[in-house]
Formats: C-alpha cells, structure tokens, sequence
C-alpha cells in the first residue's frame, strides 16, 4: 500500500477554548477522491482549513509527503501543492476572470491578449463557458465557483480540497465538474470532497468520512454506505443527549397553534428563495431548519424588510391578514417584526457601545423612548430590567459589548429585539456561538415568549435545538419550505432526509 | 409615478396584489393526511349533497331523494341543494321548486313566501321558526357552481326566513357565492363566502363583523357545530394558482366557457383524474409511474375542525389521486362525523375518539 499524501495524526482545534475538531485522524491517499461528510457545524471546513493551512492545529500533527509540515498560510500550502476551493469565493471582484487565474503567479508586466487566450484555452479544456475577459463582480454564484474550481485546477495542485463546490452549479455543470474531478483522479491528484449531497458523496468517492460533533465518526471505503447509513452517522449523537437532556418516553406536547400571524405565498427572490409558501401561527416556536445555502435566512429577511422580494411576481406576505411589503426594516419594526441576525458582530450591535447603550439603541430604532431626547435615566432603567431579566453577567452596564462573551453578547442582542415590543419574532441562530450555560437561559427565553401567545420563528442548523424547542418544524431546501412536521412525528433523521432530498 | 397609474394596471404588470397568483399553503393544522382516504367503504349514494339529523339518525339528500340508513324516504321533483332541521319540521331546498317546508311526516305544509327564493346553497335554523339560508347566485344554479365561479358571478346573498309567516328578509347582497352558515351562539352568523374563500361573521342585523377565517386553501362550503364548542367547515374544492391565473384572463376564461365542455374546463370540481382529456397544470403530474402527493390536481377532500374561535385544529384529508373528494357537508353524531361525500358518491363516517376532536 502507498503512503497518504496528507495525514492528519489526532489533530485538534480549538476557538477560544471551544474545541472545533477533537483528536480527529484522517489520510488521504494519492489519487483519491475522499468526501467528507457531516451536519453543519461538524467541523469539516476546519478540518480541511488545517491542511491548507488557513488554521494551525492546536494539537496533534499534519503531515504532508511523508513530512511534518506547518502551513501558516494558505499561499504557503498553495505553493506546495495543495489547493482549496472555499465556500465563500475568495476571487477580487473587481479583476476580469482571466487576471483572477492568473492571480498569486502574475509577472512584474503582464500582457492581457495573451493572458485572455490561455485562459480561454484552458477554461474550455475543463469545460467550463466562462468568458476570461468578464469582470468576476459580475458573474454569478455558480460561474464564480467554476472559476474558483478552475483556479484550483490550474496552480497544479496535489491536493485539492471542494468545500461544497456544487451547491450552485447547475446539473450540467455539475457533470462537467464530476469529469473534471475525474480526469484530476487519473492524473493522480488527490481530492477532498466535502458536500451536503449525499448521493454526489457516493457517487464520485472512493472513501467516505463522517465527523459529527467535531469527532471522527467512521471512515470506510465507498462500497461500504449508503444513503441511509452515512444519514444514521451523520445524526446519531449521544453527546448532545447530556445537553439537552432526553426525556425517553417523555414525548413533548406541542403548543396548540393560535391564529395565524404570518402568511408568505409564493414569495421569490433571486435564486435564493424561490416560490416560497408557509404560515407562523400565533403562541408557538416555529422551527426553521434547513442546510446553509437554503435560503431559510432570506425568506424570513424578506418579511422582515432587510431583503427586498423579487419586484416582478415576487409573491406576497401577509401579517394579520393584509398584505405588506417592507423595503426598509423600520416599518416593519413598527408593525412589530423583530428580526434577531444570526451574524450579531456585523448585524446585531454597535460592538463598541456599552450594553446600556445598545438596549436602549434598540428603544430608539423603534420609535419607542418616552423623551424625545436620549435619556439616561431611560436607558438605565431599562438596561436594569433587561440585565435582571436575561441574566446578562458583566462588570457593569458600562462595558463595551465586544468585551463580552458570547452568550451575553447574544443575550444583549436579544433583549435590544424584545424591548422593541415585538409581534413576530424571528431569531436567527439564536445560540450560535453560545456557552452553554447561556444557551439554556436563552432556550427559556424562547419558550417564555411562546407562551406568552407571541409568535416565534426560530431559524437553526443546529438539529437538537430544533427539536427540544419548536412545536412546528418547517424544513427548506433550496429557497423552499419543502416540508412541515409537527413535533410527535419529528424524528433527526426524517428532517435531515427532507433536508438533503 | 405609481400613483399616477391605476393601481389595477400597476398591480398587472408586476403581478402583485390582485394580481398575485398566490394560494396559501396547507400548513399547521391543514397540514395533509390521507385519513379520509383510510376510512372504510361508506354507504353508496349517486349526488350526496347534505345531511342532517333528524329523528336521532342521519338523513342525507341524494339528488332528488331523501335517504337514511333505513332507504328512501321521500323523493322531490327535482335535485335537492339543501337541508335543515327547524324543530320538528324539516327545510328542503329543490333546483326547481325553491324552499319546501316539511312536517314530521315528510308531508308538505310550505307557506306562501314573501319573495321567491331559489338557488339555495345552505340552510341554518335559529331556532323552531327563524331559518337563516344562503343563495349562490342569481344566475347559477347550485349543481352550475363552476360556472359561477368562472364567469367570476357576485350576486350570492344571505337572508332570513320567518317559518311562521313566511317573510323573507334579504341581509347581505353582492357576495361571491355563499355555500354555508353557522348561527353562533350569541346570534350572530358565520358564512363562507366561497370565491373570497374566507369566512364571515354578521350580526342579525346584517351587519358584517369581520372575517373569522381568512387566506383559505379552498372554497369553503358548510359549516356545522361540533358537539363542545366549536364548528366543521367542508372544504369541497382545492384552490390552484392554474385556476387563479385563468379567472385574471378574461378573454381566455370567456372563450373556455363557450367553446369547451364544461368537464374540460380549467376549473375546480368534486371529482378528478376520471379523464386524460382533463387540462394538466404545469408539466408531469407522475414521476416514474408514480403520482406525486403534491401534484395539482382539480379536486380534494377537505373537513377542517375550527375551535370556537375559527382557528383551525386538525383535519381530515383525500389527497391528489384519492377518491374521497368533494365532501359537502358534515354532521357530527354519537361520536361519529358523518360526511358526504360527492367525488366518490358515499356517505362516509369517522369514528371521533373524542367528542369533536381528531381520530
């Protein structure tokens, strides 16, 4: 048996104490297509991003060739022959697609005619109809990753790693991409495959691995799964049970549905949402669980004014019954739709504001402060209420939010929506990126609020959260709601099988 | 620049508002189930139409006959549209000869009318003499719903009807076909307005409150009391961004009454999938041989229960490619939600498991 191109030895990597990938060993043999599999959040990327040098290990060993390396950039492992093709395009925007191939192994002068010609060249021997002379701004999703796919394509890698290069290709592209990776595999490049598409996993592998949790979960040769299996391996968690305590037996009831607050038809949005149609019922947690990409965030941006629908046929939201269509979020905020960002650093507070300042910031957006100027007696009763009332730990109401933790940071995130009095509440990601001592305070926050008669949405990748807290689950794929379970038929399986098919 | 066109014309060439094409999903407690599909066979009947409880058993309109488990009991000149019980006396609405006043013994005792009433859809007692009924229209007949609803007709109306002296008093006028009522008990009555497909509350006076149950997946036909509070609403057709699309199609929709036979039409109906010169929505309805579940289809078999309130809280389901299809009336009974139901001809019953809730 040949030696691995890429060995990974109990490698381990945490963020701030929280460990993303623990003791996880994996190779990759020369000429092979190996697929890595697993839920959102199972710690692929980072896997990944450990061997093109984008993170370094906290602990264990990379080796490459045989060699201990540590990359400590991704040029560096570039330059070594191995390549990575991210999720989120890494191309300049403002270069033509030609200079974008070209990009990392430029000459002093370049000459762009002779540029444009081999690219053109080599972008039809892969198959790809790209134009080279196009600015990359303004191409779209699917061309951006073929472009991508073709830069990876073209620096010679050894290894090249697919973080979900499929997603937005469309199935012809799609086939021209399994050839490509085809021909790569008979020149004897290695290839990490990581997808959400289970069949592409089975279909294109040799070797299939599953991480769950930041854990190695199995790694066997193709023949040895099928859909239903590397699905069990995928979900099965006992971890989590200890989290989020499993009652056997001990079916959870749902919320009896109230009137019907929300009601989007056919709403559509670029290729993001699409023909989207689903209701949210009064007094009760409706969870949204779709994989990235899905489009779940959209639709519900959408009816929150952050969004705007398709202007042509885009479908129709009904709050209360009349139709709405916000451009802006304020009115929306004004008619009570309170979105909660799934991304709090870029979207949910001023970071260097105290906490004090952000809840009442909220207030003011809303239109709610009692004075017509700021008032800091306002603010400090109000922060008093909301500090006791979520349970937010810092020195004093004083600090700057950016100083907090992550769980407080989401709790003042939360309390910043919820002064804002809302009618429909939409949390996105409520606990990502949360401790968790503060994730259970902020799951009682959300039951508190159903049973408050209030309307909630809670969007969430993260299965277990799902089920412990929704009493309806809508699951999307693809800029569509495809499915609706109520929570005694609910199962991990039959979500994540809704979720992928 | 919006403003200074008519929102009618705006609202067309960006296909928003009136002219969205948007049917509200079957989510929450509509969600989809194939229980009325797993019920066992009912009793056969050619045109079921509406039951009743009388004399402690259910009486159900078949076309022109009158029919309990025992057969036959009475037989009418001409299709019956309508049942109700006032007291002991029992109200028929025929196609031919309006409203008939029965007595225990099934022996006309009709008054004089102070106004013809035809084309009667639904019947609600108030009490022994005070009978509230609704028309559909004043050009279709009852058993011609689907022309009505393509020639987009507003001329349904609500009334109420004194047994004793035979006054008629017309309430509410320009509606889009009412098919059933429900007299709450405060005195007020619920309607279904079928072509807006929602329903509404109206005070005795005729006074509109409001709509109590709106955005519905349907044509909502009658609404019954469930025993404990609460109502049944039949949902005798599907609604279908196809038949949306046609109805904001004037020269199309005219052109499709004329010229093609009336089952061909791209309408609604009670029964489907008999034909395969049947009009197709959107491309394949099978794949691999096998009918998908979300595939559109024509009809549907829908009985939705409502709390007191109209909330919708579970309800029972024939799918596209099932038979149960078209259920136009309820009647809950001993434990029992007796339906008819008008696509498969039979007169189907469920045992409840408790009184007014889900099996």
């Amino acid at each position: 048996m040949t030696a691995p191109v890429v060995e990974l030895l109990n490698v381990t990597k945490e963020f701030h104490g929280n460990a993303a990938i623990k003791d996880v060993t994996f190779d990759l043999m020369p000429g092979e297509v190996h697929s890595l599999l697993g839920e959102n959040g199972a710690g692929k990327s980072t896997l990944t991003k450990m061997i093109a040098g984008v993170y370094e290990p906290t602990n264990g060993e990379v080796h490459y060739m045989g060699n201990t390396v540590e990359f400590t950039s991704p040029q560096e492992a570039l330059e070594n022959g191995i390549s990575m093709v991210f999720q989120e395009t890494s191309l300049v925007p403002s270069l033509t697609v030609a200079q974008n191939l070209e990009l990392g192994n430029e000459k002093l002068l370049n000459r762009l005619r002779g540029l444009y010609i081999s690219s053109q060249q080599f972008l039809q021997s892969l198959n790809f109809e790209v134009d080279p002379t196009t600015l990359v701004s303004q191409l779209g999703a699917a061309k951006k990753q073929m472009v991508e796919i073709a830069r990876a394509v073209r620096h010679d890698a050894k290894v090249i790693i697919f973080d979900e290069p499929t997603a937005t290709l469309t199935p012809e592209e799609k086939y021209h991409f399994f050839q490509l990776v085809k021909r790569l595999k008979d020149q004897g490049v290695s290839i990490i495959f990581i997808s959400h598409a289970l069949e592409e996993a089975l279909q294109i592998s040799d070797r299939i691995t599953i991480l769950r949790d930041g854990q190695h979960v199995i790694t066997d040769e193709v023949a040895a799964f099928d859909r239903d299996t590397i699905i069990r391996h995928m979900v099965g968690r006992n971890l989590t049970d200890e989290l989020y305590g499993d009652d056997d037996g001990q079916a959870r009831k749902s919320r009896p549905a109230g009137k019907r607050v929300l009601s989007v038809q056919n709403l559509s949005m670029g290729s993001l949402v699409r023909n989207t149609s689903f209701s949210v019922f009064e007094g009760q947690v409706t969870g949204v669980f779709g994989l990235i990409g899905s489009g779940r965030t959209e639709m519900f941006k959408i009816v929150a004014g952050i969004l705007k629908r398709d202007l042509f046929h885009g479908g129709e939201v009904r709050l209360n019954g009349k139709p709405v269509r916000y451009r802006v979020p304020r009115p929306a905020i004004h008619d009570g739709i309170i979105y909660v960002t799934e991304d709090r650093k870029l979207e949910g507070f001023f970071e260097t504001k105290s906490i004090a300042e952000n809840i009442y910031s909220g207030l003011v957006g809303a239109d709610l402060n009692k004075s017509k100027v700021i008032s800091y007696s306002e603010m400090a009763e109000l922060t008093k209420i909301w500090t006791e009332r979520l349970n937010i730990k810092a020195i004093d109401n004083d600090s700057r939010v950016i100083e907090l933790s992550g769980g407080n940071q989401q709790k003042v995130v939360l309390a910043k929506a919820l002064v804002q009095r809302p009618k429909l509440i939409i949390l996105d990601e409520p606990t990502r990126g949360v401790d968790v001592g503060a994730i259970a305070e902020i799951h009682a926050v959300i039951n508190e609020l159903a049973e408050s008669g209030l309307p909630v949405v809670m969007i969430s990748s993260y299965l277990p959260e799902i089920l412990s807290l929704s009493d309806r689950i809508l699951v999307s794929r693809l800029g569509r709601i495809v499915e609706e379970f109520s929570i005694d038929e609910a199962t991990d399986e039959k979500i994540l099988y809704a979720a992928v098919h | 620049m919006m403003k200074l066109l008519p929102t009618g014309f705006m609202d067309r060439f960006l296909g928003r508002g009136s002219a969205a094409l948007t049917v509200p999903p079957l989510d929450g407690a509509l969600k989809p189930n194939n229980l009325l599909e797993e019920l066992p066979k009912g009793i056969a009947a050619t045109a079921p139409d509406d039951i009743v409880l009388w004399n402690d058993a259910p009486l159900w309109s078949d076309a022109g006959k009158l029919v309990s488990q025992g057969g036959v009991l009475v037989e009418m000149s001409s299709d019956i549209t309508a049942l109700a019980v006032c007291g002991s006396n029992l109200a028929v609405a025929t196609l031919q000869d309006g409203l008939l006043l029965l007595d225990s013994a099934l022996q006309p005792i009709t008054p004089e009318w102070s106004a013809p009433i035809q084309n009667i859809t639904a019947l609600a007692t108030a009490s022994d003499n005070d009978l509230w009924y609704c028309t559909g229209s004043e050009t279709c007949t009852p058993t011609e719903w689907r022309r009505d609803l393509m020639e987009m007709n507003r001329t349904g109306h609500v009334g109420r009807i004194d047994l004793t002296t035979g006054e008629v008093r017309v309430l509410k006028r320009q509606l889009g076909y009412p098919a059933g009522i429900v007299v709450l008990p405060n005195g007020h009555v619920v309607f279904s307005e079928t072509w807006a497909s929602h329903l509404v509350e109206m005070s005795p006076e005729g006074k509109v409150l409001g709509h109590v149950f709106d955005e519905i997946p349907g044509y909502p036909g009658r609404i019954t009391r469930r025993i404990g509070g609460g109502y049944w609403l039949c949902i005798f057709a599907p609604r279908s961004p196809l038949v949306e699309f046609v109805l904001r199609e004037p020269a199309y929709r005219k052109a499709m009454l004329k010229e093609v036979a009336p089952e061909f039409w791209v309408a609604p109906n009670y029964r489907s999938g008999a034909s395969f010169s049947e009009p197709m929505q959107g491309g394949a309805l099978k794949q691999m041989g096998v009918l998908k579940p979300w595939a559109p289809t024509w009809s549907y078999g829908l009985v939705v229960a409502l709390d007191a309130d109209f909330i919708p809280t579970s309800s029972f389901h024939s799918r596209t490619g099932g038979r149960r299809h078209g259920i136009t009336s309820s009647m809950e009974h001993d434990g029992k939600l007796w339906l008819t139901g008008r696509g498969s001809g039979e007169i189907l019953n469920i045992q409840l498991q408790t009184e007014g809730s889900k099996t």
